[in-house]
């Protein structure tokens, strides 16, 4: 699998994008460090304040103390402000895709492997988790919560506990057609108990399609984490986050463009990474994937399976 | 105390707006300037004319359009258009157009000499829009509808201050021949109101439309907003969406010989409400067809659009700005651990940095550092006075110092409670500021910011009030009494509704005082007195005064005559012509 991803230009590409991304926001700290500033000090010096709190210089007040210039209205540093945005926007999005697959994965495979009447029941929940209007609730939720509560962990389990539908519908699914073949029935008539069976006969067969999943559930996080920031219901200021810039610069577009751009573009190009990898991970994981089978192209003729895929053009096969 | 005055603080519409939207305000001493500038190029024909149709587009729509129900700061800025009232605002610029003048009545009131008796005698030639007389009778039966429970809405001075008040239902339910016996109409010209105690203030009072005439024959209950009957210069000719789209057209009847403070030039006005705050600002500034003959009433401009109106000459030769009676401040509950320690109280005081502050308020443009309770108006009483001097910027230092004599060696915790409207006023930006200044000195605060609804309903009730929270005030009219009354008064303590007495002073003091002023009909004196009052109550430190805001708005390039009082800080829309 390693090896057909990559041979994707793309995946890589992807893959690249993010590492960087990791990086610099586990290295936020050194970063700042590095630059001599910090998230929260405000510096009153650097914005107009008769003009609305305008920074002052060129492109949002980019200097050598500041590299991505400051905030309007407090002068904070935007460079460290997106590097701690980037902190949050990865913990919350990969903490509430981990809670999305484990409940996903749990549900599905009781559903697909358990009684009717257990079937019924989860999938009928199922149903219901997926029609409902995830933002609505979100809002609901962390409107009820103690003010108290780590933000971050209530998004983490607001958004994973929300959206965990469409993977136990997969995992459902697929079990269903698990469970019809021979090996399956073999290790039940051996008279396995079921959690033993599922362990050891379904899970390994479900990885792919759940991993592929994830993969792309991600960038929805992301997104419906900005979009609770956005609305104010994130997580708590001082605290940084890429939804919360975004909320707070909208109005300056013309202003100060760089200050929507910065934490725009760096919300889509983590989105558009992890949708891209989480494509090249399903068509690494697909056995069916067209370049695979090779059919229709030169290289299907030389009948050698093992031979890389990566080495066909995309656009050859297409 | 009577009627829990709910919407004691958000009575002025550009309030409620400026919370609710991008929005903002304030500042400064330099009172007028920008109505002065604008009246100075108002346009190629410099003198107004008659004619032509003036847009109004705002956020919050004319609902409730009865006299009755509104909750207006000097007769409001639609409704001066349709109501006059025995008295009205000054309308003119800066702090002239900061008192009351007669309007229906011949003079603003004879007050007995306790202040506890006020006589009025109404003008010659008054007439309602279908030509009939206007009589005291009319305007008596007006202020009798206002007590009516199915029409609430208005302020709660009336039901406090008239004798009997406190028990009147409105004339609905009492059909004695009488009705509110506290106010007398001898003759069909004059009225006579008995009042329990005395106020000095009752002509400024008398500018709220509860004060406009109603003919009893035409009242027709809660559906009345749908037609009310106009005695100003303007008839309502439709009013669809609850005042979403209200169209304003001459009322015949109405005679300028009458009405010296309004000149109604254009022939419609046409009031489009429900526009998002972003859009009204846009559609000002580009001004095309219709708009460029367009006002906002509610809509002030934001720290961006400000930011980007810097290059713009030809913007910024149409933006008005106006000073309101307003404070943002930071409120004390001394019931909660730790602030009944006054030493901890000051610290804080000495900590902020208002430049902080008033640059996440939207810039010193759109607001103006406070050091006093008072806004900075003469009329208020404004008295400059600082009692814990700490610079623009703070004095972490001595905040430190203070904080150890009261036994917090090692700093300490708080929580700063606010609200999550995006209003640059009570919101987390301004709190966040507040924040990082007391880190300075120490003290630890996390934000606790509430849905603005909550919000209003915890920090007014005695019995979930936060130890420390933001606060703001505005006054119903620019006087000192409805600014320190409602917040300082221990008798205006609101056991089980909406409190604004935050820090629940009950100082024998204090209360002699207002009342001792509220005697007083001479306003001048009175104002002088009450920034002496909010001098002494400033020392307690009941209270950190952050900013006054400073209202920024736009007009479009066809607007002439612009008028800015200080009374709402809004161009008065009653002056305006578009040709």
């Amino acid at each position: 699998m390693w090896r057909r991803l990559r041979a994707r230009p793309s995946a890589v590409a992807a893959a690249a994008v993010l590492t960087v991304l990791v990086l610099l926001a586990l290295g936020a700290p050194l970063l700042a460090a590095l630059e001599g500033q910090d998230a929260t000090t405000y510096h009153d010096a650097l914005i107009d304040s008769a003009r609305g709190g305008m920074p002052t210089g060129a492109y949002g007040g980019i200097s050598a103390d500041h590299w991505l210039g400051v905030e309007p209205g407090t002068g904070r540093d935007l460079f460290v402000r997106l590097l701690h945005g980037a902190q949050i926007s990865l913990l919350v999005a990969l903490g509430a895709t981990a809670v999305q697959v484990l409940t996903g994965v749990t549900i599905g495979l009781a559903a697909g492997f358990g009684s009717r009447l257990l079937d019924t029941v989860l999938s009928r929940l199922t149903d219901v988790m997926v029609a409902l209007p995830m933002l609505v609730l979100g809002v609901a939720l962390t409107a009820v919560v103690p003010a108290g509560f780590p933000r971050p962990l209530l998004l983490i389990i607001v958004i994973g506990l929300l959206n965990w539908g469409g993977t136990a519908r997969v995992v459902r699914a697929q079990t269903l057609s698990l469970k019809k073949l021979d090996h399956v029935a073999a290790a039940r008539l051996a008279g396995w108990r079921p959690a033993r069976v599922a362990r050891r006969e379904l899970l390994p067969a479900l990885a792919a399609p759940v991993i592929t999943y994830a993969a792309i559930l991600v960038p929805t996080n992301i997104v419906a984490e900005a979009s609770l920031s956005f609305l104010g219901i994130g997580v708590k200021p001082p605290t940084a986050s890429w939804g919360q810039m975004l909320s707070t610069a909208t109005t300056w577009f013309r202003a100060d463009p760089l200050y929507v751009l910065l934490p725009a573009a760096c919300l889509f190009a983590t989105v558009l990474a992890f949708t891209v990898l989480g494509d090249a991970v399903r068509a690494a994981l697909d056995p069916r994937e067209r370049s695979r089978l090779r059919v229709g192209t030169r290289d299907g003729s030389r009948g050698t399976p093992a031979a890389p895929a990566g080495r066909i053009p995309k656009g050859a096969a297409a | 105390m009577a009627e829990p005055a709910r919407s004691r603080h958000l009575p002025v519409p550009a309030r409620r707006v400026a919370a609710a939207a991008a929005v903002v305000l304030l500042a400064g001493g330099v009172t007028a300037c920008g109505p002065k500038d604008s009246s100075a190029d108002g346009g190629a024909g410099a003198t107004p004319h008659k004619g032509g149709t003036l847009t109004v587009l705002n956020s919050e729509p004319q609902t409730n359009f009865d006299p009755a129900r509104l909750y207006t700061s000097g007769g409001g800025k639609v409704p001066s258009l349709v109501f006059r009232t025995l008295t009205t605002r000054n309308r003119e610029n800066g702090a002239a157009g900061a008192k009351a003048v007669p309007d229906l009545a011949t003079d603003t009131g004879r007050p007995s000499k306790n202040a506890t008796v006020w006589t009025y005698t109404l003008k010659d030639g008054l007439k309602f829009e279908d030509g009939s007389p206007i009589t005291s009778a009319d305007i008596k039966y007006g202020i009798e509808r206002s007590f009516a429970p199915e029409l609430s809405g208005g302020a709660p001075y009336l039901r406090d201050w008239l004798v009997g008040g406190e028990k009147y239902q409105g004339p609905y339910k009492d059909k004695s021949p009488d009705g509110l016996k506290s106010i007398e109409t001898p003759d069909a010209k004059t009225l006579v109101f008995h009042l329990r105690k005395p106020e000095g203030e009752f002509p400024l009072l008398a500018t709220q439309t509860q004060f406009a005439p109603v003919p009893r024959k035409k009242d027709t209950g809660t559906k009345y907003e749908e037609h009310p009957v106009s005695s100003g210069p303007y008839k309502v000719v439709k009013n669809t969406g609850d005042g979403e789209h209200v169209v304003l057209e001459r009322n015949e009847n109405w005679s300028q010989k009458t009405d010296e403070e309004r000149h109604a030039y254009p022939d419609t006005v046409d009031v489009r409400s429900g526009l998002d705050s972003s859009v009204i600002n846009q559609r000002l500034s580009t001004g095309s067809g219709a708009d460029a003959a367009a006002v906002t009433t509610d809509t002030n401009l934001g720290p961006a659009e400000l930011a980007q109106i810097g290059n713009d000459k030809e913007l910024r030769k149409r933006v008005g700005t106006g000073h309101f009676g307003y404070t943002t401040y930071l409120a004390f509950n001394p019931k909660v651990k730790p602030f009944g320690n006054p030493k901890v109280r000051q610290a804080i005081s000495y900590a902020v940095n208002r430049q902080s502050v008033i640059n996440a308020a939207g810039g010193s443009s759109l607001a103006e550092s406070a050091t006093t309770f008072l806004p900075p108006q003469k009329s208020f009483g404004y008295t400059p006075y600082d009692p814990f001097p700490a610079g623009r910027t703070g004095n972490p230092a001595k905040a430190k110092e203070l904080l150890k004599e009261a036994g917090y060696k090692n700093g300490l915790t708080l929580t700063l409670t606010h609200s999550t409207a995006k209003n640059f006023e009570t919101s987390p930006e301004v709190a966040t500021a507040v924040q990082e200044a007391l880190a300075k000195a120490g003290i630890t605060v996390k934000l606790a910011g509430l849905e603005d609804n909550d919000y209003k309903d915890k920090t007014h009730s005695i019995k979930d009030e936060p130890g420390l929270f933001i606060g703001h005030w505005g006054a119903d009219w620019p006087s000192g009494g409805p600014f320190l009354a409602p917040i300082f008064d221990g008798r205006q303590i609101v056991k089980d509704a909406y409190n604004f007495n935050h820090a629940q002073l009950d100082d024998p003091a204090v209360n002699h005082e207002i009342d001792e002023i509220n005697k007083l009909t001479d306003l001048d004196a009175a104002a002088r007195r009450w920034g002496a009052l909010d001098k002494k109550i400033g020392e307690k430190a009941l209270s950190v005064p952050l900013f006054h805001p400073v209202y920024k708005r736009l007009y479009g390039k066809d607007v002439k005559n612009i008028v800015i009082s200080d009374w709402d800080g809004v161009l008065d829309i009653s002056q305006v012509a578009v040709k």
